[in-house]
């Protein structure tokens, strides 16, 4: 707890924004040690941050983002949010509940219904009425762009759609982080570009913070620190570059 | 939308999935039901047959391993008559028909005056009167195997039997009997004078205390032993090892639908690991995955049991309907028999939507999420 606090306290000095997520020396390791997907991780959020994770394949970014969401664990390390490690499966389950939003390359959505269902899964469990949670997940649908195929199975959508509908029911519970992996990476290059635009609109609008996975230059050009992943060592954090000076010399030069 | 209309629209919107496992709990169920009633039956059919013929009592010989293996002298009858309480006796003997009519079953002789005459429910003609020979009454379903209306002449033992009446009895045993005068039977399987068991008419049959004490003087006259018609074949050596045969068989038959509903439940279940994840990704607790499992399983497993029982109804009427055997042996899956097999269903279904979807909650969800 001490040292979670610490942590917190050293990034309120450095930039004036509170910690929201964080990693203490996480690492991740598979197959009994054979493959270290992530090596002693240390790696802060800030509220409102738009951070993008870019590396080459296999550098480790989908296991970044995985212990990130809580939807896998550190071989070792810890996972603090807003200043309390966060240590139980529980914990997990109610920050996926109510303050963070996944979105995936894949979309995971459930094939068997509709975008409108698919939406108001993730409002089940909450205490809302039936009603509530129906309007709720038609006006965010809205905001996404998909009010005109409500009722439509997610198995009948384009791919753009499909995702778009992934975004509304990661945002339905009004997260205060977005994760989204890849989320580009099924799309054609004009879908690809509509759903950038949407996520970036959505980060402007809530002030939500948004962590973007991306093979994209481009796309992780449009966010306002770059964290480089390769063999699973952060390498490259403009925001801990323009911290110690070396961002700002390099521009200066 | 909640679990239950979740579970209901996954249901619909998967309906080849859906009518797989479905039919796999019905075909389970259904067998069960067929085969531990088909196992029963055997034992339940005669047992009807002795009730719709006998009386308050049955008489046999005493050490008889079963009880068409036992003979009496027909003095034994006259003696048992003479107990005060009794209102009527009868003798009856029973042979096996032989040759080429055996798929018809059994053969009965009774005495000319006897009152289990009277009690036959004739469909058709008459039944022996007093010292008429070589006649016979068939039940209906003998008459239709061997293909003779009044007046036919049949074949038994060697000797030509007219046939004079057509019976209509309600047991399956009973409809494939050939009804004979005792003489006849007596001179053609060389038991002069003898017959198997014997049925009494008690005047007080409906009090238990008056029929133990008749039962206990009918013993006393040697040789025999009483016992109510329902009761005979549980000292019987031959229904005993039907029972156990019976027994082993119905246990087969739950055991082989345990299994089949399990499969259907956990091949269900794994196949929805990737949909655990993406419930898990999302923020829902292990709890409401696994209910939400679980509901699917339980509506699945409720239609199954119903398609089950609908389908050993069908078995149950198509059976007698098969060539050959369908005139020995009928079934009917009584409420007696649906309940517990239907409770061991839903228990079994519980725990095939429960335990794999228990195993995909542990699993990380990131892990869960890679199935395919």
């Amino acid at each position: 707890m001490i040292e979670a606090n610490d942590w917190n306290a050293g990034s309120d000095r450095s930039s004036g924004a509170r910690s929201l997520i964080a990693l203490r020396g996480v690492s991740r390791i598979y197959d009994g040690g054979a493959i270290a997907a992530l090596r002693n991780v240390d790696l802060q959020i800030r509220e409102g941050d738009c951070v993008a994770v870019v590396g080459a394949s296999g550098s480790g970014k989908s296991s970044l983002v995985n212990i990130l969401c809580g939807i896998d664990y550190p071989s070792s390390g810890h996972v603090i949010w807003e200043g309390r490690p966060i240590r139980t499966k529980r914990d997990w389950v109610r920050l996926r509940r109510l303050r963070i939003g996944i979105v995936f390359q894949e979309f995971n959505l459930i094939p068997t219904l509709t975008a409108l269902e698919n939406v108001e899964l993730a409002l089940l469990g909450r205490g809302l009425s039936a009603k509530h949670r129906y309007t709720r997940a038609g006006m965010v649908l809205g905001r996404v762009g998909l009010d005109h195929r409500p009722h439509h199975l997610v198995t009948r959508l384009s791919g753009g759609e499909r995702q778009r509908v992934a975004i509304a029911r990661a945002i339905v519970s009004e997260p205060k982080l977005l994760l989204a992996d890849e989320p580009t990476g099924n799309l054609d290059s004009a879908s690809a570009v509509k759903i950038a635009d949407l996520l970036f609109e959505l980060r402007e609008m809530t002030g939500m913070t948004l962590i973007l996975v991306t093979h994209d230059d481009m796309l992780a050009a449009r966010c306002n620190r770059q964290v480089r992943l390769r063999d699973g060592i952060v390498v490259e954090d403009t925001l801990q570059a323009l911290i110690s000076g070396t961002l700002v010399a390099r521009s200066k030069a | 939308m909640n679990l239950v209309s979740l579970a209901l629209r996954n249901l619909k919107r998967r309906p080849t999935r859906t009518c797989l496992s479905v039919l796999g709990i019905g075909l389970a169920v259904g067998s069960a039901l067929a085969l531990i009633a088909l196992s029963r039956s055997i034992h339940d059919s005669t047992r009807e047959a002795m009730r719709e013929i006998g009386d308050d009592l049955v008489v046999m010989q005493k050490g008889a391993s079963d009880i068409f293996g036992g003979f009496i002298p027909e003095q034994t009858i006259e003696r048992i008559a003479a107990i005060p309480g009794i209102i009527r006796v009868s003798g009856e003997l029973v042979a096996f028909v032989p040759g080429s009519i055996a798929n018809t079953g059994l053969t009965f002789g009774w005495p000319d005056a006897s009152y289990l005459w009277k009690k036959v429910p004739l469909r058709d003609g008459r039944v022996p009167g007093n010292g008429e020979r070589h006649v016979a009454v068939l039940g209906d379903t003998a008459a239709a195997l061997l293909g003779k209306k009044l007046n036919d002449e049949l074949d038994l033992f060697g000797e030509t039997f007219r046939v004079v009446g057509i019976a209509g009895y309600a047991s399956i045993i009973n409809r494939g009997l050939v009804l004979v005068p005792l003489a006849d039977l007596q001179e053609a399987s060389y038991r002069p004078r003898q017959v198997t068991v014997a049925h009494v008419n008690v005047e007080h049959g409906d009090d238990p205390v008056e029929l133990g004490r008749i039962q206990r003087e009918i013993e006393t006259v040697g040789n025999v032993v009483a016992a109510p018609a329902s009761e005979v074949l549980d000292h019987d050596r031959n229904f005993t090892i039907l029972g156990a045969v019976a027994l082993a068989v119905a246990i087969i038959a739950v055991v082989m639908s345990a299994l089949n509903v399990l499969t259907a439940l956990v091949i269900t279940t794994q196949e929805r690991t990737r949909e655990i994840g993406i419930f898990a990704a999302i923020g829902w607790s292990n709890g409401r995955i696994v209910k939400s499992i679980v509901i699917e399983g339980m509506l699945m497993c409720v239609i199954g049991c119903g398609v089950g029982v609908l389908l050993s109804y069908l078995a149950a009427y198509a059976f007698p309907r098969v060539p050959t055997i369908g005139h020995l042996i009928s079934f009917r899956p009584s409420v007696g028999l649906i309940a517990p097999v239907i409770l061991a269903a839903i228990v079994l279904c519980g725990l095939g939507a429960l335990l794999p979807a228990w195993r995909a909650v542990r699993m990380l969800p990131a892990e869960a999420l890679r199935r395919m």
